[in-house]
């Protein structure tokens, strides 16, 4: 109940989409696309263990898609990814994104 | 925020050889997207369809499998897409799957569109005004 009542509120007044349903169906959507696509990634995986992309190939990824400067450094970002894991083993690529970027804003 | 993730030809032959050189380079964006959208990020792939005969990708051949299972929106060349493409070929002399793709960059409602591609000099042409970010894969 709460989580359609809130759903319902970010319609009126965020106006994120143009109904409570469109913006389930949409979001049960993003999740069945997500939840196809990985499955296809990881078979594809299995056949092909040398296509897998590590942290810092997802690293580098991420910053070229959203345009981030510390694209045009990636092995500051690869470095990230290795030092990141070794605490936090299930970091993502926006996290090795923050942790390099802290790195660079300390050594400035 | 949406974002749109596009290919252009070499992207989608990377993305669907093993063999190919930046298979894993072009596999990596699309990890990505995907592990967005487990987090309920609004992304998504897609491919203009003259790119799509260009790299000779028929979604009813077996051997396409793998790349039609990784969601890759198809993005028609309707009318007005095509009278886009026209002026944006005719003033720049590029191929027709790339004044497609410059059709789809100046004209897609996405808030952030990225494209992936091996020819950044001639996307940079074929975007003229629009906001736009070009990997060299």
């Amino acid at each position: 109940m709460a989580l359609r009542d809130a759903a319902a509120l970010a319609v009126k007044e965020l106006g994120v989409a143009p109904s409570s349903t469109a913006l389930t169906a949409r979001a049960l959507r993003t999740t069945l696309e997500a939840i196809v696509m990985q499955a296809i990634l990881d078979g594809h995986y299995q056949r092909h263990p040398e296509a897998r992309p590590d942290l810092g190939d997802l690293a580098v990824a991420a910053a070229e898609i959203d345009g981030n400067p510390l694209a045009s450094e990636p092995e500051l970002l690869r470095r990230a990814a290795v030092e990141i894991v070794e605490r936090h083993p299930d970091a993502s690529a926006e996290e090795v994104l923050l942790w390099a970027e802290a790195r660079r804003a300390s050594a400035a | 925020m949406s974002q749109l993730v596009l290919l252009d030809n070499e992207a989608v032959q990377a993305l669907s050889d093993p063999m190919h050189p930046k298979h894993r380079r072009v596999l990596s964006h699309a990890q990505v997207v995907a592990n967005r959208k487990q987090r309920a990020t609004e992304i998504g792939l897609a491919v203009p369809t003259a790119v799509r005969v260009e790299a000779g990708w028929d979604r009813t051949a077996p051997s396409w499998s793998f790349t039609n299972g990784l969601r890759i929106t198809d993005v028609s060349l309707d009318p007005a897409a095509a009278n886009v493409a026209a002026v944006i070929r005719n003033d720049t002399g590029v191929s027709v799957p790339d004044a497609h793709l410059g059709a789809v960059i100046q004209s897609a409602p996405a808030d952030r569109i990225t494209v992936l591609t091996s020819d950044p000099e001639d996307m940079r042409r074929v975007a003229g005004d629009a906001a736009v970010t070009i990997v060299k894969i």
